[in-house]
């Protein structure tokens, strides 16, 4: 059994002079077209040998033994073939006659490819502007980027797009170059079976690398949240984590831990955070805690005193971020508050500190370096323990 | 693109008037540099896309098949489409007449 080498079959199958004069350099080197795939071509090594590949286009995918025969009676021999493209090959020294002998007529042969292509061309570019559009109102459409760009899933989103980008413009160069070349024809301009295939040949090993980092780094996004993110039910007890507790804000002994409503997976969503990791946002916490005070109501008669507590935590990877990220948070989790409730006041130990007080709901953003903490508190308690508890956890992260 | 009666190839035109007697695929290739006296030699390749497309017009059809060699035959459509293109040639070759006499006057 002789030895097959694989090459990379170049994405621009419709510089078909090109693929002949490589197949004819191959065979020169003694390596012989034996199979041709979408990606893949496999060569067979033998005895170097002078010889002339033509590549036929057959108007259909299956080609008929009249024609195989019909060649081969006039010296060329099939040899593989790939969808519409069929390649025959003859030694030099046989003296076949040209495949074709007449440009225009062979400019029919690209008819039917043509059409194939300009319809694959349009459906492409409507999914490419359907994909720009989506990919825009995720960027965009609730006017926070920075929170969807620390968010990170819309990175490897982003990059998709850019590996669905490419394709895209190999299918408008197909349409574009197989109407030039039946252009061409035409006019009576034969393929040149011994065009220079080098620069291209090179250029496309160049992009098919890129793509392919490109391809491993939007893996990367989605397998690191896969395996770093962890949810996990609150401990009643203290914590080693920067998030704010409720015991914390409230300061009330009688406080006690609400019944678990939200059992999933062992994890009583009441009273759990979740640890999450993207690119941009290295360490992401999010904790959410509901209390209860037995005997004690609320004031508008609702029921049992009741306070929750959310925290958002982000580290991030470049401080700059943190003051848009805010600015994000306050959009996105603001549905019916105008922005003038939103208060920015000094402290001594933040960066940036945004409160915003109704009677019995609370909000609190504040930034330290690196570290950005979103705090939402629905209780009784006052709105200054929520920030000396923030300024106490935000340090630990900030840089 | 259906053959619409506008000029012919120059293969449509002589594999046409090599069909005139029912032939295939190697022999028909001799038959047309034979008819066109060993001027045109055409390649398989160019053959076959003629043969295919003028078979789906109508202006050829199958004489026999079986199953690996397809011998063809001129419609009388395709007769009647290669009588008048060999007309159109005529008065072509007519009107360019001029040239010859034009030669003589020199």
């Amino acid at each position: 059994m002789n030895k097959i080498v694989r090459k990379l079959r170049p994405s621009d199958y419709w510089r078909i002079g090109e693929h002949e004069s490589w197949f004819q350099d191959m065979a020169a080197k003694g390596f012989h077209l034996k199979k041709m795939g979408l990606r893949f071509v496999h060569f067979v090594k033998g005895e170097p040998e002078k010889m002339r590949y033509r590549i036929d286009i057959s108007l259909n995918k299956r080609i008929t033994p009249e024609q195989i025969e019909m060649y081969a009676d006039s010296g060329w021999d099939y040899v593989t073939g790939h969808q519409y493209f069929q390649v025959y090959a003859s030694p030099v020294e046989r003296g076949a006659p040209e495949l074709h002998t007449d440009p225009a007529e062979q400019s029919f042969t690209l008819k039917a490819l043509g059409k194939k292509l300009v319809f694959n061309a349009v459906m492409v570019v409507v999914a490419l502007l359907f994909t720009i559009g989506m990919l825009a109102a995720i960027w965009f459409l609730d006017g926070t980027p920075t929170f969807v760009l620390v968010d990170g899933l819309v990175i490897q989103q982003t990059l998709l797009f850019i590996l669905f980008v490419y394709p895209s413009y190999i299918s408008l160069q197909a349409a574009i170059s197989i109407h030039a070349l039946r252009k061409d024809l035409i006019e009576g301009k034969s393929i040149n079976h011994h065009a220079p295939w080098k620069k291209h040949f090179r250029l496309n090993s160049v992009i098919t690398f890129l793509f392919t980092i490109v391809a491993g780094l939007s893996a990367i996004v989605p397998i690191g949240q896969l395996i770093k993110s962890n949810t996990a039910t609150l401990p009643e007890e203290n914590l080693d984590l920067p998030i704010v507790r409720l015991a914390d804000v409230e300061q009330n002994p009688a406080l006690v831990r609400g019944e678990a409503y939200y059992m999933g997976d062992d994890v009583d969503w009441s009273n759990r955070y979740t640890y999450n990791w993207s690119p941009l946002a290295p360490i992401k916490y999010e904790s959410d805690e509901h209390g209860v005070v037995p005997g004690k109501m609320w004031g508008d008669g609702s029921g049992e005193y009741s306070p929750s507590i959310r925290t958002m935590v982000y580290q991030l990877r470049v401080p700059t971020l943190a003051d848009n990220l805010i600015a994000d948070l306050i959009k996105r989790y603001n549905y019916e508050y105008s922005d003038d409730d939103f208060v920015e006041t000094k402290h001594a130990d933040l960066n940036l500190l945004i409160v915003h007080e109704e009677d019995d709901f609370k909000e609190v953003f504040a930034s330290k370096g690196k570290a950005v903490i979103y705090v939402r508190y629905y209780g009784y308690a006052d709105i200054n323990p929520v920030i000396e508890n923030i300024v106490d956890k935000i340090k630990f992260i900030a840089e | 693109m259906a053959y619409n009666g506008g000029p012919m190839t120059e293969a449509m035109y002589y594999v046409l008037l090599a069909l005139m007697h029912p032939n295939y695929g190697y022999q028909l290739m001799q038959a047309i540099t034979e008819v066109s006296n060993g001027r045109l030699k055409m390649g398989p390749g160019t053959l076959y896309g003629v043969l295919s497309r003028m078979q789906k017009d109508g202006l050829i059809s199958l004489a026999e098949d079986d199953g690996r060699r397809k011998t063809y035959q001129i419609t009388s459509e395709g007769e009647h489409a290669l009588k008048t293109e060999y007309s159109r040639l005529k008065s072509l070759i007519q009107d360019g007449n001029m040239l010859e006499i034009g030669d003589e006057n020199e």
